[in-house]
């Protein structure tokens, strides 16, 4: 295999690169950047959106997406929170936490499926249900979780953040999901073709809740380490986060179109908004201008995905073209 | 030593196949030995792919009887029975690499974990069987499409041990490529692969097989041996006679040129140039896939050309669809559902969307529409519409219906220069009738017809001349005096790379 196409087979290349820049300019800005304390934090808060969008990744690449996973957030957020107050039950409210985000997550993932609504409409519902649910079960109330909680989100474990000990848990297992199981493989060929997929024979439903599934799963750790860094549930959590979490994808090298994608791009994508952050943060920037910034960043990120595509579409043209010229 | 006669790998007897109780393949009857190479042929919409995906399992059949190595079967079962197809569109996936591509269907390892070196061996054993060297490690994508063709052959072959069936294989291939296909398939075949071969191409055709299936409107109506049957007697039974329809009467054109075409050039077809006269209907004939469409598409502004256009003397220059409108152009597409009709709206709606301006109010400025029922009310009366009443959604017609207000939507802007791609598709009997009346009267008034059809018979009553298109290129024109079928099919199912004839 040529060169070219090895490199352009680690689709994580762009991001990587991008992120290391970044690294440069901000420790530019800041003596105390490079610090390892600083490192530290920069992948504590990226923790959360990194650890949803490994779950988010085996969506997108199936040629979906979840942007209900806010809302499935709030929701599991709101359960735990409640369950301790309720019952003071460690075991029950994960339990219960976990599972409910799972099961919120394949919810999507069988009305996808069964009813073949497209996916952003159907998350786009239970958006705002899973959000209504979670306001109903807690009365809108803000309800503080017990002071142990707080080791999730800001303990250390043999001097490493638990928050990163839990991402590089879930890294693992998702890098093993994607690349050695069959579930990982059917889910590229799924977002490749689900017609052809469907044509040899691969059992395309299954596949597609589980990924929402896994979502959920995802979905649901990351809200029990924010929950555990806020001190309690608020209402404003998971506003927004959708969107920080679909662009750590696409920024890492996910086709929005499905059918290639990687984990560990969607990592870096989640470390690299941080540092965007954090840059920001640095220049005394208003807050106003964090949005513009984010938005303008993913969008230079889908354009550049889009204009390669053209451009390959476009190539395939020329050779079309050259052929019939040939056979004249 | 004695030979026993051997067991067919496949055999079926009166195989039909009905959509919602309408039949679109019937009689169909063959057996298939080992080491045989057979021949499918037919025109477009003879019933090929139906046949086609009938015989791998992809259809169940509605009647009929499939023996497959003796053993009778209701529906084929690919992977159970040794039988496997290579569609012609691929259905690879295009970013995943060949060895994934070759073994997804079947995965070495267990579910949790997948044995990915013994994949990447089992590709390479396919591969190495078919005598190619493809990385199994490459992505599909970064594969031209000859190799393509074989990982898709690769795949279909770890299960079809006895059967391959090769849909159109060749149209995406250069020359090379093809020669490496051909090989291909004389060692499967001194492997006791039987392959059902289906293509357009009549040289290939008989380059390749032993035998032939010959379908017509769905029916088989000949097989034999291919050795014994002359060309053109295989194309004449393609063909068919004419139908025993009323033919239309043309009449001549005038010499007031109304289309020219100079070195028309696109990314799907090459160096094209005709001219038609006001009042004279020009053919096109050729194959799906021949650039046919594109060059439809091109002269209603719709596709970037190189080269010159003249509408009624005034050159074109990157016109749009509204200029070219304008002109008095307008264009028929071949699929009407998806391009042409607004589904969900009314008839009324439906006819009037070409000319929606003439409707507008002046009276409060842009508000409300005049005239436009009465006008459709005429169309409808005119082209014979039959729909309980204007307001109904175009939806719930049937196809020649749909087909009926689609005309009457471009005949209300009184054009110049019709391009009607496929009028007639999908369209009943009496239907189509009507609409070959219609495009005779257009002719007849002075407006300048281009006519792509695949339906030669079509073609040769409407048309003064007929043009031929094969892979982008116009590779024969026909005078009305000098119309003969099985010549045009014959030039248009040329493969590509055999020299110009004549």
């Amino acid at each position: 295999m040529s060169l070219k196409h090895r490199l352009s087979a680690v689709n994580w290349l762009p991001i990587a690169a991008a992120t290391l820049v970044a690294c440069i300019l901000l420790s530019l800005l800041s003596s105390s950047f490079m610090s390892y304390t600083n490192l530290q934090s920069v992948l504590v808060q990226a923790s959360v959106t990194a650890i949803m969008a490994i779950g988010m990744t085996f969506i997108i690449v199936t040629a979906g997406i979840d942007i209900s996973v806010g809302a499935i957030l709030f929701f599991t957020s709101s359960l735990f929170a409640k369950l301790m107050m309720d019952t003071g039950s460690y075991a029950l409210a994960f339990a219960c936490a976990l599972l409910c985000a799972t099961v919120l997550g394949a919810l999507n993932g069988v009305l996808i499926i069964k009813y073949k609504i497209t996916p952003l409409i159907t998350t786009l519902a239970t958006y705002t249900m899973y959000r209504g649910m979670a306001i109903h079960l807690t009365g809108a109330q803000n309800i503080p979780v017990p002071r142990e909680m707080g080791f999730l989100g800001n303990g250390k474990l043999l001097s490493i953040p638990v928050p990163i000990l839990l991402l590089a848990v879930v890294l693992a297992v998702g890098l093993y999901l994607f690349n050695a199981t069959r579930f990982g493989l059917y889910a590229r060929a799924i977002g490749n073709s689900a017609q052809s997929a469907r044509e040899s024979n691969l059992p395309v439903n299954k596949v597609t809740v589980f990924a929402y599934a896994l979502g959920g799963i995802t979905t649901g750790i990351a809200a029990l380490i924010l929950l555990a860094r806020v001190g309690g549930l608020q209402s404003g959590i998971g506003i927004g986060i959708e969107f920080t979490v679909i662009a750590a994808v696409v920024l890492g090298g996910t086709k929005l179109s499905g059918g290639d994608g990687t984990i560990v791009g969607s990592v870096i994508g989640a470390i690299f908004l941080v540092l965007i952050d954090n840059g920001l943060n640095l220049m005394n920037a208003s807050p106003y201008v964090y949005d513009i910034v984010k938005g303008s960043v993913l969008l230079i990120a889908v354009v550049i995905d889009k204009v390669s595509v053209t451009r390959q579409q476009q190539h395939l043209l020329n050779q079309r073209a050259a052929r019939i010229r040939a056979t004249g | 030593m004695f030979i026993k006669q051997p067991i067919a790998s496949l055999s079926v007897s009166g195989l039909a196949k009905a959509f919602s109780g309408k039949t679109v393949v019937r009689d169909v009857s063959f057996s298939l030995y080992p080491g045989e190479i057979v021949a499918l042929v037919g025109e477009n919409g003879a019933g090929k792919s139906t046949t086609k995906n009938m015989l791998c399992g992809l259809l169940p059949p509605s009647e009929g009887e499939i023996q497959v190595a003796g053993q009778t079967v209701s529906v084929v079962d690919g992977k159970q029975h040794g039988i496997g197809a290579v569609h012609q569109e691929l259905s690879l996936f295009s970013s995943l690499s060949v060895a994934q591509n070759i073994c997804i269907s079947d995965l070495p390892g267990k579910p949790g974990r997948i044995d990915w070196p013994a994949c990447r061996q089992i590709a390479e054993q396919q591969l190495a069987q078919l005598g190619v060297d493809v990385d199994v490690n490459q992505r599909v994508e970064n594969l031209g499409a000859g190799k393509q063709q074989i990982v898709e052959i690769a795949k279909a072959l770890l299960h079809a041990s006895k059967v391959l069936i090769l849909d159109e294989p060749t149209t995406s291939l250069t020359a090379p490529e093809r020669e490496r296909l051909f090989t291909l398939m004389r060692r499967l075949k001194k492997q006791g692969v039987a392959i059902i071969f289906i293509s357009h191409f009549m040289d290939e055709i008989y380059q390749m097989s032993d035998k032939f299936i010959c379908l017509r409107d769905g029916r088989q109506v000949g097989s034999g041996n291919i050795a014994d049957t002359p060309r053109r007697e295989l194309e004449e039974m393609m063909v068919g006679r004419t139908l025993d329809e009323a033919k239309v009467t043309l009449t001549p054109p005038s010499s007031e040129q109304a289309v020219l075409v100079e070195r028309l050039s696109s990314h799907y077809f090459h160096d094209i140039s005709f001219s038609i006269r006001r009042g004279e209907v020009l053919g096109i004939a050729g194959l799906m896939g021949a650039g046919r469409t594109e060059v439809a598409e091109t002269l209603f502004g719709l596709r970037p050309f190189e080269g010159r256009l003249l509408v009624y003397g005034e050159q074109m220059i990157k016109p749009s669809v509204r200029q070219m409108k304008q002109r008095g152009v307008c264009y028929l597409t071949e699929d009407r559902r998806r391009n042409g009709l607004f589904g969900v709206r009314s008839v009324k709606e439906n006819l009037s969307a070409a000319k929606l301006s003439r409707f507008v109010q002046r009276r409060v400025k842009g508000m409300g529409f005049r005239g436009e029922a009465s006008q459709a009310q005429e169309w409808v009366e005119q082209l014979n519409i039959s729909v309980p009443s204007i307001d109904e959604a175009v939806s719930s017609l049937s196809g020649g219906n749909q087909q009926k207000v689609l005309l009457g939507r471009w005949l209300a802007t009184q054009p110049r220069v019709c391009i009607l791609d496929e009028p007639t598709k999908g369209v009943d009997i009496s239907a189509k009738f009507e609409i070959h009346k219609k495009i005779a009267a257009l002719a007849a008034s002075g407006v300048a017809v281009l006519l792509v059809s695949s339906d030669l018979p079509e073609l040769l009553d409407l048309s003064h001349r007929i043009l031929v298109m094969r892979t982008g290129h116009i590779v024969g024109e026909f005078a009305r005096e000098d119309f003969d079928a099985v010549e045009i099919i014959s030039l248009a199912a040329s493969s590509a790379f055999e020299k110009q004839r004549a």
